[in-house]
C-alpha cells in the first residue's frame, strides 16, 4: 500500500486516506460498498451541498455528498472553520445550501421541522420556562396529547425528574444540556442533530454525558449527527466518523468505528481505541497542514 | 432552615441600618432647625409632623396625592401602550427602524419640562397637559429598554423553537415577547420613576391641584413646612411605587431572572 493513499478510499482524488507510516490501518476506511448500504434507504441524504456566505471568499462547505442511514450515529469531526456546524445548520433547515440538495426520508428538506431535533452548544434553553415547560414546548406546538407527562417522562429518562420545576438558570451546565437533549427528543424526531453539545462542559461532566447519551440513544435509537472537534468523543460515540477539512469545508475521510455496543468508557483505554485515535489524528494533521499553506 | 434564618437576619440588619441612617438624618435636621430658629427657612421635623397631621385631617393631602397619582398612571399607561409595541416593531423591522430611530434620537434629549409651554398652548391648564408631560417623561426609558429587549433576541432560541415546530405566531408569543420581557419591565420601572418626577414639574406650572401645585402654592404663602410635607410625600410614594414594581417584577413578571 503506497504511503498516503488507500485503495478503498472513495473518490481518492478528493479524499486521500493518508495511512500513517508504520501503522497498519485499524479502522475501516468507508468505501463505496459501505456507502451504498446507507444509500439504499438513507434517512438523510446530502447531494453535492455547497454553502457560500456572501461575506467570505471561500465557501464554508463545498460539494459535500453524504448518506446517513436509519438509526445510524454519525460524528462530524474537524477543526474549527471546517464547516461542520454549517453542515449541521443545513441539516436542521436553519440555513439553505447555495447549491445541492438535502433530503430527509426522500423528501426535500428546506425549513426547520420537528422531524429534526436539535441540541445546541449552550444557552439554548428558554430561560423564561421551567425545565418541564422547555421539554413540553415541542409536544405543545405539535398538539401531542398530554405534553406535561411526555416531558416528565423524558426528564426522568435523563435523570432530571427532580428538577422539573426549576428555572434553567438554576441548573448546572451539564443539567442544562440534559434538559436540552430531553427537549430535542420530546417530539420523537427520527433525527437528532447535536452541535458540540458537550463542548462547554468540564472533562468529568463531558465523559458522564457521553455515556448518558449512548444509553439514551440505545433506548430510542434516533439517527444522530453529532458535531465535535474532540477525536475521542467522536470515536467513543459514533458508528461512523466523518473527518472534515477546512477552507473550503469538505469531507476528508470517513471511518467506520468497529467497537461493539453497548459501549462503556473503559474502551477508551484499549489499544484499539488509542490506535484509532492516532489514525484519525494523523489524517486531521495532514489536512490541517495542507490548508495551512 | 438556616438559609431562611440567614435571610431574616440580613433583612433585620438592613432594617436596623436603614432606621439608624434615617434617625441620624432627622437628628441633624432637628439640630440645624433649632440653631437656625427660623420656621420659614427650615422648619423643624416636629412642625413638619404637625403639618402632616393637619393636612391629613382636613383631607387636602389625600386629595393632592390622588390627583398626582392619577396623572402619573394616566401618563404611564399612555406611554407604555405606545412605547412597548413601537419598540418591538422597530426591533424586528429594519426599514421602520431606519425611518423612526433618527427622529427618536432627536426628540429624546429634550427634557419633559421643555414641552410644558407647548402643552399649555395646546391643552390649557388642568389634567391634559400633565398627562402629556408624564407620558413624554415615561416614554423614552420604556421605549429604549423595550427596544434593547427586542434586539437582544438570541438566534439559538429562535432556531430551537422553529426546530420544535413553532410557526411565526407561536414564535412571537412564546419566544420573542418573553425574551424581551425582562428589559421591558426594567423600562417600565424606570419610566414610572420618570413619570412621577415629571408630574411634580408639570403641576408646578400647568395644574391647579396635586402635590406639585401644593408645593408651589405653599412656597408663595411661605408655609415651608407644607413644602416639606409635599416633598417627603413625593419621595415616600415614589419609593413605594418603584419598590412595589420591583417586587412584582421579581415574583410575578420575570421570576426566571431571579430564581429563589
Amino acid at each position: 500500500m503506497a504511503r498516503g493513499t488507500s485503495p478503498n478510499t472513495f473518490r481518492a482524488a478528493q479524499r486521500p486516506a493518508g495511512t500513517p507510516l508504520g501503522h497498519a490501518p485499524h479502522l475501516h476506511v468507508v468505501g463505496a460498498e459501505a456507502r451504498s448500504q446507507a444509500e439504499s434507504a438513507p434517512r438523510l441524504h446530502l447531494d453535492n451541498v455547497t454553502v457560500r456566505f456572501s461575506s467570505r471568499a471561500v465557501p464554508a462547505v463545498e460539494d459535500i455528498s453524504l448518506s446517513i442511514g436509519r438509526g445510524e450515529f454519525v460524528a462530524l469531526l474537524g477543526p474549527s472553520g471546517c464547516g461542520k456546524s454549517t453542515l449541521l445548520n443545513v441539516l436542521a433547515g436553519f440555513c439553505s445550501p447555495t447549491q445541492g440538495h438535502v433530503h430527509l426520508d426522500g423528501e426535500p428538506l428546506t425549513a426547520p421541522s420537528a422531524k429534526c431535533g436539535v441540541v445546541f452548544q449552550k444557552h439554548s434553553l428558554f430561560p423564561w420556562m421551567t425545565a418541564l415547560d422547555n421539554v413540553a414546548f415541542g409536544p405543545r406546538r405539535l398538539g401531542m396529547p398530554d405534553p406535561r407527562r411526555i416531558a416528565q417522562e423524558l426528564l426522568d429518562t435523563v435523570g432530571l425528574g427532580h428538577v422539573a420545576n426549576s428555572w434553567p438558570s438554576s441548573l448546572s451546565g451539564g443539567m442544562q444540556q440534559r434538559v436540552g437533549i430531553a427537549r430535542a427528543l420530546a417530539t420523537r424526531p427520527p433525527v437528532l442533530l447535536m452541535d458540540e453539545p458537550f463542548g462547554a462542559l468540564d472533562a468529568q461532566t463531558r465523559s458522564l454525558m457521553q455515556e448518558e447519551l449512548l444509553s439514551i440513544w440505545d433506548k430510542l435509537r434516533p439517527t444522530v449527527v453529532f458535531v465535535t472537534h474532540d477525536i475521542e468523543e467522536a470515536i467513543f460515540l459514533a458508528d461512523r466518523v466523518v473527518v472534515m477539512q477546512a477552507f473550503p469545508g469538505r469531507i476528508a475521510q470517513e471511518f467506520a468505528i468497529p467497537f461493539m455496543r453497548p459501549r462503556s468508557a473503559e474502551i477508551m483505554d484499549s489499544a484499539k481505541f488509542i490506535e484509532s485515535r492516532r489514525e484519525i489524528a494523523d489524517i486531521i494533521r495532514i489536512e490541517a497542514r495542507k490548508s495551512f499553506r | 432552615m438556616r438559609g431562611v434564618l440567614r435571610q431574616y437576619a440580613s433583612t433585620g440588619s438592613a432594617l436596623l441600618l436603614g432606621t439608624a441612617g434615617l434617625t441620624i438624618f432627622t437628628g441633624v435636621w432637628a439640630l440645624a432647625a433649632a440653631n437656625l430658629n427660623n420656621e420659614v427657612l427650615l422648619p423643624s421635623p416636629l412642625s413638619v409632623v404637625y403639618t402632616y397631621a393637619e393636612l391629613l385631617t382636613d383631607g387636602s393631602l389625600l386629595g393632592d396625592v390622588r390627583a398626582s397619582i392619577v396623572r402619573v398612571f394616566a401618563g404611564f399607561f399612555i406611554a407604555s401602550s405606545i412605547a412597548v409595541p413601537l419598540a418591538l416593531i422597530l426591533a424586528y423591522s429594519r426599514v421602520l427602524r431606519g425611518l423612526v430611530m433618527p427622529l427618536i434620537a432627536l426628540i429624546r434629549p429634550i427634557p419633559p419640562i421643555a414641552w410644558i409651554p407647548l402643552a399649555i398652548l395646546w391643552m390649557g391648564l388642568g389634567d391634559p397637559p400633565s398627562y402629556f408631560i408624564t407620558s413624554i417623561a415615561a416614554f423614552f426609558p420604556i421605549f429604549l429598554n423595550s427596544f434593547a429587549g427586542g434586539t437582544s433576541l438570541q438566534q439559538e432560541h429562535v432556531n430551537a423553537a422553529r426546530s420544535l415546530g413553532a410557526g411565526p405566531v407561536a414564535l412571537l408569543g412564546t419566544v420573542m415577547l418573553p425574551s424581551a420581557l425582562p428589559m421591558i419591565v426594567t423600562g417600565l420601572r424606570i419610566g414610572l420613576g420618570q413619570a412621577w418626577m415629571a408630574v411634580v414639574t408639570a403641576e408646578l406650572i400647568a395644574a391647579q391641584s396635586g402635590l406639585g401645585y401644593m408645593i408651589q402654592i405653599s412656597r408663595l404663602s411661605l408655609e415651608t413646612s407644607r413644602v416639606l410635607v409635599g416633598m417627603t410625600v413625593i419621595g415616600l410614594l415614589g419609593a413605594v411605587m418603584i419598590g412595589a414594581l420591583g417586587v412584582l417584577e421579581r415574583r410575578v413578571i420575570v421570576p426566571w431572572n431571579n430564581p429563589r
